[in-house]
């Protein structure tokens, strides 16, 4: 029996719907990533969640009670804000004790005292209890707010991508902080991101949010190395993966590839039918070389530039179709760039979707 | 506490909704009354005759005085306190301590009730010792007859009005030139753009919807002027002064004729609606215009 | 020698500005601490000793005038008559005022804006249009000549000046903020009451006290609704100088008396008088 059951949720804004039919159950104390593209809903799911908004259609569920009709205050789920949403006007110590101050608490004040030093502590903002929140750093602010949103043990978290407004460095740190911080309050976590490599790293599920419904729920290695449509393969990974259309067909261990009259085989099993498809290839799933192997390809080379620790190189094909291929450091300095250059693919690692719908094929 | 969400902002508003239609009854029975005849003093006569109250003061010639004077009062108190605000705002417009301490002092005015103003200047113009009288000597006006001749009260009225609401305009327009953008001044600065040109091609054009909207206020308020003129000529002498809304409480307390008050204040009001549709919109625009500013 | 016509012609503007605007403030100050005698000579008197007489005669309500017997006045009634309104008026704003404003401000509403406008454009109707059936109305009902109907006119200017100045500082502030106190377990009264009041604190107060100088300085509504026992000041002093033989200093030092309490009202609001003269649509 799942804890928080999403049933059917639509929420529509005039014709716009935000979110269409979305389904999930999950489980007391998860760390459940939403990742989405901007704009794709991912905080009005929270807003509906925390009762913010209310639903226009489904159910949600909690902890076997439904709580579509109750006020925010009534549903024991609290909510980081990606503006963090501090009051101006209190003390960071304020913030964070508001939560416990609430009536029907009933908290003595040196409880309370003892809780927010506590929580202070253990995101290390003892040293700035005193200060309104215009005098803190972005990176505070943000302690602050993931503070209050803790300190009071809810059955639910809701973090709406807390590290998008901090800088590079504190959202590293964040990164390894974060589980286990929130491993100490033992609560169940929906973390809001639109950065892949935040909910794979983070996530003990990651539910890939578009079209106004989770198109994935799965560990972060299934969907990165299964995802179940071409949408979904697009928004994990950076450069994205490679697609193109193509003609296959199997024989024996081997499924010949046709793009565009330029030929090669890939040594693979599969059940997929023969025919048209796509194919789709991730940058570090290519392996690229100055030397012929088996089944490589000669490729022309274009640019490249570095991203994110890797090299990038943009080379292309006789027939004008272009791939990008991303190498370690060491890798591309072996690579001679004047040279011919070959292409060959990591066979087992390649993916294809239909033409039409996007789906993964296998 | 459990209210419906949607019910939720009528109840928030509710209590301001009341007074809003406590308003409107008021309003619609104006409007009933100046389609009957209606005068206190002949309670029997009471009776609904459509129109003939409308047909009634068009027809009369002192009605066509009431309009003439009020619009003469209006133009008259926009352009001077428009020329006036807008060149007062221009030479306070640099930040320094004269210009600061004059931008709180010149305020004052504004703050006065302007039936208190009149007051303060009947005080001041008084032909037995106001000290007006006395400065106006020194360069050869003697006896200025101010509200009390036909040919000088609308003069006098209008130098109050422009005392108090100059101050109105002048404060508007200052706030608009103290938040007009740096960068096309200092464009013109460098292309060595003479000073007439940047007052009427940059300065003006930019300060444009702050002009408006304080004229618009201010043409509002003006065409139904009653304080001032109540304080200081109640509408004399004679009927040389009399705009709308004196001449409508006239008719009303001094003749009693209700119905003819009504019909005349539906005029006004019908005036008024158009003038205030204008300057909602206009408000509206400067709204949005100067939020969407800050927002940058 | 151009620079020098441009200095000049600067200074005669400042001079030409300052004793047309503020000589007269200044010199209505002067004449309260004058006696008669010496507010009636020709050629004004420039050095004199001051005198309080006026004052405590206004205050004691009776004054000696030599020659005649003593004149009773019954100005401080209309002072009592002007605090009562307007404090009433400014607190009936702010308690139907501000949940409207916060309304407006917060949910789109079907009519929400008509509302608002509705009672904006209250703001330009002819006072008489709407006076003179209440006039009736309340003579009718036996409002006529009570504290509680003027207050209630007064609405007529003061709400929708609040409800547009306080609604922009609702607006400001992000809902964000309230929905999280909401989170914390707190109910919705209590966000407004602990969150959103507290922020919109400066707008909400600049914006009473620019209604209390309007209640405070509003003449027409009391001139027709009241009787003298519940005039305040404006319509009050009117009286004062019509009525026959009263010293001119005392009728000055009604005046003083009568525009003291928005004159330094003003000097308080300095920072939020463009927004509230302009409905909040100018930020000063």
């Amino acid at each position: 029996m799942s804890y928080l059951n999403l049933e059917n949720l639509s929420k529509s804004f005039k014709d716009d719907k935000v979110i269409l039919n979305l389904n999930a159950k999950i489980d007391k104390g998860e760390f459940f990533v939403v990742f989405g593209p901007s704009g794709s809903g991912k905080t009005v799911l929270l807003r509906l969640l925390s009762g913010i908004m209310l639903l226009d259609n489904g159910e949600i569920e909690m902890d076997s009670q439904v709580i579509n009709e109750f006020q925010p205050e009534e549903r024991d789920i609290s909510m980081a804000f990606q503006n963090f949403a501090l009051y101006p006007h209190m003390k960071a110590y304020d913030n964070i004790a508001s939560p416990l101050r609430a009536d029907n608490k009933n908290i003595p004040d040196d409880e309370i005292d003892q809780k927010v030093k506590e929580v202070a502590s253990l995101l290390k903002i003892e040293h700035v209890l005193n200060q309104f929140p215009k005098e803190l750093s972005n990176g505070q602010k943000q302690r602050t707010s993931l503070a209050r949103s803790l300190i009071s043990k809810p059955s639910v978290v809701l973090l709406d991508d807390p590290l998008r407004n901090v800088d590079a460095k504190i959202r590293f740190e964040m990164r390894l902080e974060l589980p286990r911080v929130l491993k100490e309050f033992n609560t169940t976590v929906i973390y809001v991101t639109q950065d892949f490599r935040e909910a794979m790293a983070l996530g003990d599920r990651i539910a890939v949010l578009y079209d106004g419904k989770f198109n994935d729920i799965n560990s972060p290695k299934n969907i990165y190395q299964n995802p179940s449509s071409l949408t979904t393969a697009k928004l994990f990974g950076d450069p994205t993966i490679n697609n193109f259309d193509a003609n296959i067909k199997k024989q024996n261990d081997f499924v010949h590839v046709d793009v565009k009259g330029e030929q090669f085989k890939l040594k693979r099993k599969t059940d997929i039918q023969d025919g048209d498809c796509i194919i789709g290839i991730r940058p570090e799933d290519i392996i690229l070389s100055n030397e012929p192997s088996e089944n490589s390809i000669e490729v022309e080379f274009r640019t490249k530039t570095p991203l994110n620790l890797r090299i990038v190189f943009l080379v292309r094909l006789n027939n004008g179709l272009e791939f990008l291929c991303s190498t370690t450091e060491e890798e591309s300095q072996l690579i001679d760039e004047n040279k011919k250059m070959y292409i060959s693919f990591l066979d087992e690692k390649s993916h294809f979707f239909d033409k039409e719908t996007k789906r993964n094929l296998e | 506490m459990k209210i419906n969400r949607k019910l939720f902002p009528y109840v928030l508003t509710l209590p301001a909704l009341l007074v809003c239609v406590g308003i409107l009854i008021p309003f619609f029975t104006a409007v009933y009354y100046s389609l009957q005849r209606y005068n206190l003093k002949m309670p029997h006569m009471k009776g609904f005759i459509w129109f003939d109250n409308y047909v009634n003061i068009f027809s009369d010639p002192s009605f066509w005085n009431t309009i003439r004077v009020s619009l003469t009062y209006t133009f008259f108190t926009i352009i001077i306190e428009l020329l006036l605000g807008l060149g007062i705002a221009l030479l306070l417009a640099k930040r320094n301590w004269l210009n600061n301490i004059l931008g709180v002092l010149l305020v004052l005015p504004l703050m006065i009730a302007p039936a208190l103003a009149s007051l303060i200047w009947r005080l001041l113009i008084n032909p037995n010792f106001g000290i007006v009288n006395y400065l106006l000597s020194f360069i050869g006006i003697d006896d200025f007859t101010w509200a009390s001749h036909p040919d000088t009260v609308l003069f006098t009225l209008i130098m109050v009005d422009v005392w108090v609401f100059t101050p109105f305009i002048m404060i508007l327009l200052l706030a608009g030139l103290r938040s007009l953008p740096r960068q096309p001044f200092e464009a013109a600065e460098l292309d060595g753009v003479p000073e007439y040109y940047k007052f009427f091609r940059i300065t003006l054009p930019m300060l444009f919807p702050f002009i408006l909207t304080a004229s618009l206020f201010r043409l509002l308020e003006s065409i139904q002027q009653f304080d001032i003129i109540y304080a200081l000529s109640q509408g004399g002498p004679g009927e040389s002064s009399m705009v709308f809304q004196v001449s409508a409480y006239l008719q009303t307390f001094q003749y009693t004729n209700i119905g003819k008050a009504a019909a005349m204040m539906v005029v006004l009001w019908a005036i008024c609606y158009f003038l205030c549709h204008v300057f909602v919109k206009q408000w509206h625009k400067l709204k949005i215009k100067t939020k969407g500013e800050l927002l940058q | 020698m151009k620079f020098n016509v441009w200095v000049l012609l600067k200074i005669l503007a400042y001079i030409a500005i300052i004793m047309f605007f503020l000589f007269p403030i200044a010199w209505i100050f002067n004449m309260s601490f004058m006696t008669n005698e010496e507010i009636l000579r020709k050629v004004p008197v420039l050095f004199y000793e001051p005198t309080l007489k006026n004052y405590i005669g206004l205050w004691k309500g009776e004054i000696a005038i030599e020659g005649f017997a003593t004149m009773y006045v019954y100005f401080k009634q209309n002072l009592i008559n002007s605090a009562i309104l307007s404090v009433g008026s400014v607190s009936v704003t702010l308690l139907l005022g501000v949940p409207a404003a916060y309304a407006f401000a917060r949910y789109k509403f079907k009519g929400g804006e008509d509302i608002a406008f509705t009672l904006l454009s209250f703001r330009f109707a002819p006072a008489l249009l709407i006076i003179l059936p209440l006039n009736l109305y309340f003579s009718k009902i036996g409002l006529y000549d009570s504290y509680f109907a003027l207050i209630w006119v007064y609405q007529l200017i003061t709400l929708p000046l609040l409800l547009w100045i306080v609604r922009g500082y609702f607006e400001d502030i992000s809902p964000d903020i309230e929905y999280a106190y909401r989170l914390d377990g707190h109910s919705w009264f209590q966000s407004f009451w602990r969150i959103s009041i507290p922020l919109a604190k400066p707008g909400i107060a600049a914006a009473s006290l620019l209604c209390f100088i309007y209640a405070w300085n509003n003449f027409v509504f009391a001139l027709i609704l009241g009787s003298s026992q519940i005039q305040p000041v404006t319509v009050g002093a009117l009286a004062f100088i019509t009525a026959s033989a009263i010293p001119y200093g005392l009728i000055a030092c009604g005046i003083v008396v009568s525009v003291l309490p928005t004159l330094i009202l003003a000097l308080f609001i300095q920072k939020y008088l463009v927004q509230g003269l302009s409905l909040g649509a100018i930020k000063g």
